[in-house]
């Protein structure tokens, strides 16, 4: 068998093992094993999708170009690391705690979740990101027709078919495993482990070789070590700006690359694992860089001149018929390929479907969003379409580049473009005063730049740049030539380019900060960002302690319907052996239900939900808003709905107390009816009787003729009496009473009131009190109507006043505008219930002192209402209180 | 932590011997790349033309030691910042 015909082989076994091993590891999540899934070792390992097929070829190619530069590149990582306490720590807690999924998310969230710097974002990790996808099929299409080089002496013809199969494996393999559930976290445990796998490929292959190189070809390591010294790159020189410039470069790509940026932060389980990552990433670093010079040099030194230095780690074993190590190499760096393009186009679908795809299609849609099922399914189509198009999109740049060396410088330019996201990011971390107005500035020219100086140029004079401007400037304008900004020259092109978009990115970013205004959002998310410590815990699963299960009943019910919920609640409360129908909220229960909820919701909004109730996540700001807005809402219509109640309550009162008076005034008329038929039949029986007497007996005496007639004259008067009380009434009240105003005094009236009422008095009699001089108060009305009022207040006294020696006392008082005059006697008084029926007509207060007809009161308050003044009962310490109140009006009348 | 000093909203001056320790090796580890940077940058000062040219073999060396250091010196830190949920405030 042909070494080339074993080598897609073993490439295909390969691939096999790694769709096994991602399956098997899926499957293990799902049954909850996850311990040793997420395990700091293999989040350790996860990070090394950081050295791609670029640095696995290309670290050697540019050891033998530059020397010692290729270092820097794993220089920065390894800062970035080692600051794991205070900035790789708090980046994974910002992630955890807002479930960041991208680090266009990231920002997007920061700056008051604006999607349009999202969108920037998504569409720079884009360009930055998809000529690295070509650079990885490249490098594998290369170190394949290394092998068929080497097999049959030709260069293999179909490079572009190749990397078409290679890319449509790796995209089936992405969206296998990549889009298998729709994680609020975006976790993605056998993506995951197949990258940690791939990373122990890597690096044993590199190793491999390094070992091979410095013990089986150089000696030993002292000898590697001398054979470097007289090699042609002996002394140490290095461009300063490049060594200090491209480890900030590589630091700074490191936390922006949306692939880094994934494992990073987005697949992190457990904060915990970043105090073992924290040293062992660098220590794999070391490892990954250690044996790059010794391969170098024995690479210059024993290939022939003009061989391509990238290719070394894979030429030198073949050169030196070690064609199983070469194999291995082989695996090593289509690993680094393979990972890279599967993390990258996850990390690159997530950000373009949930920030580009989403977005629109929810415009489009007539209906909005509707939160159910069909969103869901959106998402992960989009997903899976994005994924293809991203690797696409990869396949088609290597396609038009024609996989020429211009593919090489290609990393550092890309790195350069995503480091445009770096002071945004670190500004929202850090800063509170960062505003999203002030990211957008800086993104935007920072990007701007970076695309006019470096990204363009890249392409070659002429391709996209005419020629013109590259050499003249643009608009002719020498100070705006891409490669020397104001006219600043002889610094390396990419440091040119990293120097002035980082520089106006950064003054952007500040000082339109540093001017606008932060929205509430905005202020909130920033206080929760650079606070992230003070704001959240360490949480690694639902806390249930304080999760109330009635709550999440309740809310199951709404989402689930009541008996689903009921049926999934019980179910559980059996499983846990729990009593009654809710379970405990442990943590597995919680996650069964999210899950169910999710299932109806979407994940997202599930975990939202659940997390409200259970406490054990911090709710966002917009979460807050909402609820807030909701609750505001409700407390308005339920003050609405009290204010409403109170008032129909009121009404309900008010009628019960009128129902009560009336019916009270209908016992007292069907009262008031028997004792006026009682009134007016004993004298009309009187006259009857005897008037038959009269006419009916000869002879009578002239005496008890006389006595006889008088008595039917008296009745006969008492009948017109209470016939003209009755008429009185219903004259006063139709209001067709005449006024006869005249002067007097009150005195006077009061005088002859107190004689009038004295008339036929009889038995006890009322001692009636009164200051003579205070009634000197001169009046302008209808005296007599006055007096008939005045005659029954004293009238009623003497009736019903029940003290052993009644007395009535009548004090007058002057006021500013009234004359006010009480009639308060010394009885029991008037029982609360019956004062409001008084002035009623046909009112009588006890029916056993039944005097009159009940109408002296109610012919009292019309008369006086007539006057201009009331008549009022006035409650009183004892006794009963009539209080009349004359307008001063009246009384001035008479001066 | 749970030393009554430790609560929150009652934030103290003078922390117990353990906790002031914890506090400093939070220092160090925030410390800790800014002496890896310093010394990565170093090579920048050497001199690159004339005599005293530091020889590749060394300087290689030079690198991988301070990374090894950095290493051991990340390591040790991290070990003793044992849970870096509850320290920092």
């Amino acid at each position: 068998m042909s070494t080339l015909n074993l080598l897609v082989l073993v490439s295909t076994f390969y691939v096999l093992f790694l769709f096994l091993v991602a399956f098997v590891a899926d499957r293990l999540a799902l049954q909850g094993k996850k311990a040793w899934l997420r395990s700091p070792l293999i989040y350790t390992l996860s990070l090394s999708i950081y050295c791609t097929a670029w640095t696995f070829y290309g670290a050697v190619g540019s050891a033998a170009r530059n020397g010692f530069e290729y270092l820097t590149i794993y220089l920065g990582p390894t800062l970035v690391m080692v600051s794991w306490w205070w900035l790789v720590r708090k980046l994974v807690r910002i992630g955890r705690t807002q479930k960041i999924t991208s680090i266009a998310d990231l920002i997007s969230s920061r700056y008051g979740k604006s999607s349009l710097l999202a969108a920037g974002v998504t569409i720079l990790a884009v360009i930055g990101t998809t000529p690295y996808i070509a650079l990885q099929l490249q490098s594998v299409t290369l170190s394949f027709s290394v092998f068929a080089a080497e097999a049959d002496g030709s260069v293999a013809q179909d490079q572009g078919s190749m990397a078409l199969w290679l890319s449509l494996g790796l995209a089936l393999f992405t969206v296998l495993f990549g889009t298998r559930n729709l994680d609020a976290k975006e976790k993605h445990d056998g993506v995951v482990m197949a990258i940690a796998v791939e990373a122990v490929v890597k690096l044993v292959a590199l190793l491999s070789v390094g070992i091979f190189v410095v013990w089986g070809v150089s000696g030993g390591l002292s000898e590697a070590l001398s054979q470097i010294d007289a090699s042609e790159f002996g002394q140490w020189h290095t461009d300063r700006s490049r060594w200090a410039g491209l480890i900030f470069l590589s630091a700074a790509a490191f936390l922006c690359l949306p692939r880094t940026f994934q494992v990073l932060v987005v697949e992190n389980d457990d904060e915990s694992h970043l105090r073992t990552a924290a040293w062992a990433f660098p220590l794999y670093l070391c490892l990954i860089s250690l044996f790059v010079v010794p391969i170098a040099v024995v690479g210059l030194d024993i290939m022939p001149d003009g061989s391509n230095p990238d290719l070394f780690v894979l030429t030198v074993p073949l050169a030196l018929g070690e064609n199983g190590l070469a194999m291995l190499s082989f695996l090593g760096g289509f690993s680094s390929a393979t990972s890279m393009v599967i993390v990258a186009a996850i990390a690159l679908s997530t950000m373009v479907s949930n920030h580009i795809v989403m977005p629109i299609w929810l415009q489009l849609r007539p209906s909005g969003a509707s939160v159910s099922g069909d969103v869901r399914a959106a998402v992960l189509m989009a997903r899976r379409i994005s994924i293809v198009g991203v690797v696409m999109l990869g396949y088609l740049y290597f396609r038009l580049s024609s996989g020429g060396e211009a593919l090489a410088s290609i990393g550092l330019v890309a790195f350069c473009g995503l480091a445009q996201v770096l002071p945004a990011m670190l500004g929202g971390m850090f800063w509170r005063g960062a505003t999203r107005l002030g990211a957008f500035a800086g993104l935007t020219i920072g990007f701007g730049t970076w695309l006019y100086t470096l990204y363009l140029p890249s392409f070659g004079a002429g391709t996209i740049l005419p020629l013109t401007i590259i050499e003249d400037g643009l608009f002719g304008l020498t100070w705006l030539k891409p490669d020397a900004l104001f006219g600043i020259t002889g610094l390396d092109q990419l440091m040119h380019a990293l120097l002035w978009s980082m520089l106006f990115n950064v003054t952007a970013f500040v000082t339109v900060s540093l001017l606008t205004f932060p929205s509430p959002l905005e202020r909130l998310q920033a206080a929760q960002f650079v606070n992230i410590f003070e704001h959240s815990t360490n949480t690694r699963s639902w806390s249930g302690g304080h999760a109330q299960t009635e709550d999440l009943m309740v809310m199951a019910q709404r989402i689930l319907g009541a008996a689903e919920a009921q049926a999934l609640f019980s179910r559980y409360a059996a499983k846990q052996g729990a009593r009654g129908e809710l379970p405990d909220p442990s943590p597995d229960f919680l996650e069964v239900l999210e899950r169910e909820l999710g299932s109806s919701v979407g994940a997202a909004t599930a975990h939202a939900m659940v997390g409200q109730i259970t406490g054990g996540m911090s709710v966002s700001v917009e979460d807050l808003m909402a609820v807030a807005d909701e609750t505001a809402q409700m407390l308005e219509y339920s003050a609405r709905l009290k204010e409403q109640s109170e008032e129909l309550s009121r009404t309900a009162l008010e009628l019960r107390n009128a129902n009560q008076k009336l019916t009270r005034l209908s016992i007292q008329k069907d009262a008031f009816l028997s004792q006026i038929s009682h009134e007016l039949r004993t004298p009309m029986t009187s006259i009857r009787a005897f008037s038959e007497i009269l006419r009916d007996t000869d002879q009578m005496e002239p005496e008890d003729q006389s006595r006889y007639a008088s008595i039917i004259h008296d009745e006969a008067q008492r009948l017109t009496r209470l016939l003209d009380d009755l008429l009185d009434l219903s004259v006063v009240e139709n209001g067709q009473v005449n006024l006869n105003l005249r002067d007097g005094t009150l005195r006077a009236v009061l005088d002859r009131a107190v004689a009038s009422a004295a008339i036929g008095e009889d038995g006890v009699k009322l001692e009636i009190e009164r200051d003579l001089d205070r009634e000197e108060i001169p009046l302008h009305t209808d005296l007599d109507r006055l007096a008939q009022v005045f005659i029954n207040l004293i009238a009623n006294a003497r009736k019903y006043c029940d003290a052993n020696a009644p007395r009535l006392a009548i004090r007058v008082m002057q006021e500013a505008d009234r004359v006010v005059i009480d009639f308060q006697d010394n009885g029991t008084g008037i029982a609360p219930e019956a004062v409001d029926m008084i002035f009623e007509k046909f009112a009588r207060v006890s029916d056993q002192k039944a005097g009159g007809a009940g109408l002296g009161l109610a012919i009292c308050r019309q008369v006086m209402t007539r006057l201009g003044g009331s008549v009022d009962y006035v409650p009183a310490a004892r006794g009963a209180n009539f209080r009349v109140v004359l307008p001063y009006r009246t009384a001035m009348a008479a001066q | 932590m749970t030393e009554p000093s430790e609560r929150p909203g009652t934030p103290t001056v003078f922390h117990e011997r353990r906790t002031y320790r914890l506090r400093r090796i939070m220092d160090a580890a925030r410390v800790a790349p800014a002496l890896a940077l310093v010394l990565w940058m170093l090579p920048m000062l050497w001199p690159q033309t004339g005599e005293d040219t530091v020889s590749s073999a060394t300087a290689l060396i030079y690198i991988f030691v301070v990374w090894a250091g950095i290493i051991l010196l990340t390591w040790g830190l991290s070990r003793s910042l044992d849970d870096p949920s509850d320290t920092d405030t």
